[in-house]
């Protein structure tokens, strides 16, 4: 052992090891009361490492080329050995990210973290969240999907707003007259490299600075002001082992629900993985709902706000360019943020009602304005979100009238007209929308919010921030106050998006989708799904990113079965589903080239598919003679004619937006004379309606295997995974006593 | 004091308890990044077993078939060829007649290293530093010996020899013979290679 030693210190003599373990770590004194908020930066720490670690790997297979792009994420997720795991990963990160990052940031602002002398690690902070949304940006490009593609033309084009250079410089961008393979290669060099590296470097900034500065904490004292005999400061404990020990608790407890979401809900709902985004990146059709990824859509919605435009002369500021202005100007004053807060105390602990209330609103608002990024515009959400922009703005620029600490100052003339030229805003708005298609509740929050700016310099005046304690303290607020602020914050954020929410459409065309259970352990069913595949829509339509031999392994089908039964022509059993006719081809005889089926389940819905396909009619007007309920003007052709036989149009009940029948005054029910309700026709099916229904199930319930063949696996893998999280945290949560029980 | 002891004890035991389980955790983690290395469905149906109708073989002829983008040399051995095997035993220029080396399948370990005596089937890469060698069935070339040459296989990059069932030549820079792939007779005529016998 003796060497051992003795190498150590030849090293720490050249490299000052032992130094920086003590500056970060073994001597770095970190307050004693942190809470529940301060797991959140290690935990970006966490996810940081995952994306890069994941996202070398990654690497490794994918193909950053507008040809072989999508292609090479389905590879990924079906070809390579945990491949699909890799991805989720990666992908989960980069919301559990943001997740953290916000939460961070919101701990940073209910704490004062951003005040002196902490301002460089705030602006360190901001600029890692700036350069964050590049990177997620240039990521959700890469995987080629149809989301990923009109997200970066709508992104890019943001761009195009600025007079004068605008166009110039989106072409520039680009590289290209169109978001291309070209642009695609450079945000791949950007998102692998360049911006890893930008990050990477400002992580370290931010640490940095706040090592030298020390930590905040709930109470806002600094614990440097408090030092005992030997320097050390009496409210602090050294960050390891105290808060290595403690931080595991929190990051046990984070990857349980990391890995809940991974293994169960990989999609979690579309705002993780959008649906859309399992359509290859098609440059002329637009999908018909276009929404950025969820940690976007708060910035999304201030830029969609902006409707009005601005003349100046002969100069007009559209509300394109407005837009964008607001956009960058929103996350642009959140770097000044501690010069605008002006009081001399730093947590939400002790600060006056003002600031406690206005947190929460601003929180509740930036939740509203996420939420209403990800819907289409009605007139009602444009107002909301015209609102709660409004407040967004309004809340930092007159920070400085509410945070100030003479009374006089709050009673300034500045103050006068800062409060004032938003109390005009809000008024204006509401009389704007008086008699427009907007709830009645809005329009009173409108006059609610006028008359708080109103008045605003007189109730900051009187406002009083309280004592702040010298040394840090055992509780923070009683339980009772915390839960009412977190009712203030849900109430302030349902109750405006409930009065906004009615949606009108169904989710499968003119009809709402019939209700069906997929199940992927039914081998049976998916075996004559399987079947049905290959006969019926394997003659057009390809399954190019799934293998046969695949197929036949996870559906119990003996390889020789499948190359006599299921796999035509000369293709052998360990290649793609691919079929033998030509796009070209296709589209001169559909007019439109058959999709490629492989991930429409997942693209869709289960629902969806299984809806379509029983809702063929006959309409003499169309080039097949056949028209479809959920897909209107479709440009397939019957192929389950067969054994569905050929419904006609017949006289139905006419459905209001939740899909029960519409009554009239008296309550009877309305009949759509039209195609109401689908009755048998003239041509006749080989199979009853309760047969085919069946056949249809069978079909879909391989369609959504296909679209992800890993799923059964990935789940069972996933209780494994969190049961060991569970004998983790055990360990985990009984060590950090060990070690905090004499810590008071 | 003794308080102090117990605590310390019990420090002790809940780190290294903590650290084992942190172990497996970080074992398991291991796995899919590990594991992702492994040749992917892709590349294993393009290494997939190649099946081959050896009746398209003239007597005497040598086709190439590629398997796992290797060629593999398929030789329809002749009486004559086959005799040859013994007259090269007899002169004493093989390094390793026997085949002792694990060069072929089991069930290709015998003085034909074959399965069906009249086709010789063999990875044609030279043992030596992976050339393809060339097929010269010319018995007495002057070229490659004269009268001791039996005809074979001849490796262009660094003259390694190798008699008609690839084995190899005393003198020359190739260590071993060339190396039988695993294949099974479907039928008579139909060799499946990459799959073993009897599997």
């Amino acid at each position: 052992m003796n060497w051992l030693v003795g190498l150590w210190q030849w090293v720490d003599k050249r490299l000052p090891v032992q130094r920086a373990w003590d500056t970060h770590m073994g001597k770095y004194y970190a307050p004693k009361n942190f809470n529940f908020w301060y797991f959140f930066g290690v935990l970006s720490l966490l996810v940081l490492v995952n994306q890069l670690v994941t996202g070398i790997w990654l690497t490794m297979s994918y193909n950053p080329s507008a040809e072989g792009a999508f292609a090479s994420v389905e590879y990924i997720m079906r070809d390579v050995d945990f491949g699909w795991l890799l991805r989720y990963m990666h992908s989960t990160g980069a919301s559990a990210f943001f997740i953290v990052v916000y939460l961070h940031m919101f701990r940073g602002m209910m704490y004062g973290s951003y005040k002196a002398p902490r301002e460089l690690v705030w602006i360190f902070g901001m600029t890692i969240y700036l350069v964050l949304m590049a990177e997620a940006f240039m990521g959700y490009v890469l995987p080629w999907g149809q989301m990923s593609y009109w997200g970066a033309q709508v992104i890019v084009s943001l761009f195009g707003a600025i007079p004068g250079i605008g166009e110039d410089l989106v072409q520039w961008i680009r590289g290209d007259y169109l978001i291309s393979g070209i642009t695609l290669n450079r945000f791949f060099a950007l998102h692998v490299v360049a911006l890893p590296i930008v990050l990477l470097a400002l992580v370290v900034m931010h640490i940095l600075a706040l090592h030298e500065v020390g930590s905040n904490n709930p109470d806002g004292v600094e614990i440097k002001k408090n030092k005992d005999e030997n320097g050390i400061p009496r409210d602090g404990v050294p960050f390891h082992p105290f808060y290595t020990v403690h931080d595991l608790v929190g990051v046990t407890v984070f990857l349980f629900a990391f890995c809940f979401i991974m293994f169960f809900m990989p999609e979690m709902g579309g705002f993780f993985l959008e649906y859309a985004n399992f359509e290859e990146a098609n440059n002329l059709k637009t999908p018909t709902h276009i929404a950025p990824v969820w940690y976007f859509t708060p910035f999304y919605a201030v830029l969609r706000a902006v409707t009005m435009q601005i003349e100046l002369g002969p100069m007009v500021l559209t509300a394109k360019f407005l837009g964008f202005i607001a956009m960058a100007a929103a996350i642009a004053i959140l770097f000044v943020l501690p010069w605008l807060d002006r009081s001399k105390v730093k947590s939400m602990r002790y600060r006056g009602h003002i600031p406690r209330i206005a947190l929460i609103a601003f929180a509740s608002m930036f939740v509203i304005l996420g939420y209403l990024g990800v819907k289409a515009p009605t007139e009602g959400r444009t107002l909301l979100s015209q609102i709660a922009t409004a407040f967004y703005f309004a809340y930092f620029v007159t920070m400085p009238v509410w945070t100030t600490t003479s009374p006089e100052k709050a009673k300034s003339k500045v103050s006068w007209v800062l409060s004032g030229a938003f109390a005009v805003i809000f008024a204006w708005m509401g009389f704007d929308y008086i008699g427009g298609d907007v709830p009645g509740l809005l329009l009173g929050l409108c006059f609610l919010l006028a008359i708080i700016f109103a008045v605003l310099p007189i109730l900051a005046a009187r406002d009083k921030d309280l004592p702040e304690p010298t040394r840090t303290q055992a509780k923070g607020l009683p339980g009772i106050l915390v839960a009412a602020g977190f009712a203030l914050f849900v109430i302030l954020a349902v109750v405006p998006i409930k009065a906004v929410a009615s949606e009108g459409s169904f989710n499968c065309g003119a009809i709402p989708c019939d209700h069906i259970e997929t199940d992927m352990n039914d081998k049976e069913s998916l075996q004559r799904g399987a079947k049905y595949f290959v006969n019926y829509c394997m003659g057009c339509h390809s399954a190019k990113y799934s293998r046969y031999e695949r197929v036949a392994d996870d559906l119990g089908i003996p390889h020789d079965v499948m190359e006599q039964n299921l796999i035509f022509g000369d293709q052998r059993i360990g290649q793609l589903m691919e079929i033998a006719m030509k796009p070209q081809q296709a589209k001169v005889w559909f007019g439109v080239v058959p999709p490629d089926l492989t991930l429409v389940a997942r693209a869709r819905s289960p629902e969806w598919l299984y809806t379509y396909l029983r809702n063929f009619y006959k309409d003499e007007t169309r080039p097949w003679g056949v028209n479809n309920r959920v897909f209107p003007n479709v440009g397939m052709p019957h192929v389950l004619i067969g054994p569905q036989g050929l419904l006609e149009c017949g006289a139905g009940p006419k459905l209001n937006h939740h899909g029960g029948a519409l009554r009239n005054d008296v309550g009877q029910v309305e009949i759509d004379e039209h195609c109401g309700a689908l009755k048998e026709g003239k041509v006749k099916g080989s199979l009853s309606q309760a047969e085919f229904d069946e056949a249809v199930y069978d079909l879909v319930n391989f369609l959504e295997y296909v679209a992800e063949p890993i799923a059964v696996k990935r789940q069972s893998i996933g209780y494994y995974v969190l049961g060991f999280l569970v004998i983790l945290f055990i360990f985990v949560y009984f060590l950090n006593r060990e070690f905090w029980r004499d810590i008071h | 004091m003794s308080n102090d002891a117990v605590n310390k004890t019990r420090r002790r035991v809940l780190i290294g308890a903590t650290c084992a389980v942190g172990a497996v955790g970080v074992v398991g983690a291991a796995v899919p990044f590990v594991g992702s290395w492994n040749p992917s469905a892709k590349a294993k149906a393009a290494g997939a077993p190649v099946k081959y109708n050896l009746s398209k073989v003239e007597p005497g002829a040598m086709v190439t078939v590629e398997w796992r983008g290797k060629p593999v040399f398929v030789v329809r051995r002749t009486q004559a060829a086959l005799d040859s095997l013994k007259k090269v035993e007899e002169l004493g220029v093989l390094l390793d007649a026997n085949s002792d080396e694990p060069q072929q399948p089991e069930y290709a370990k015998n003085p034909e290293r074959a399965i069906n005596k009249e086709f010789a089937i063999l990875l044609g890469v030279c043992t030596h530093l992976g050339c393809a060698p060339m097929y010269r069935p010319d018995v007495h070339a002057a070229d490659l010996g004269g009268e001791k040459w039996q005809g074979g296989f001849f490796c262009p990059c660094h003259g390694s020899k190798y008699d008609l069932a690839g084995r190899v030549y005393i003198g020359v820079p190739a260590p071993l013979n060339l190396e039988v792939p695993p294949h099974r007779y479907e039928s008579d005529a139909v060799v499946v290679i990459g799959e073993d016998q009897g599997a």
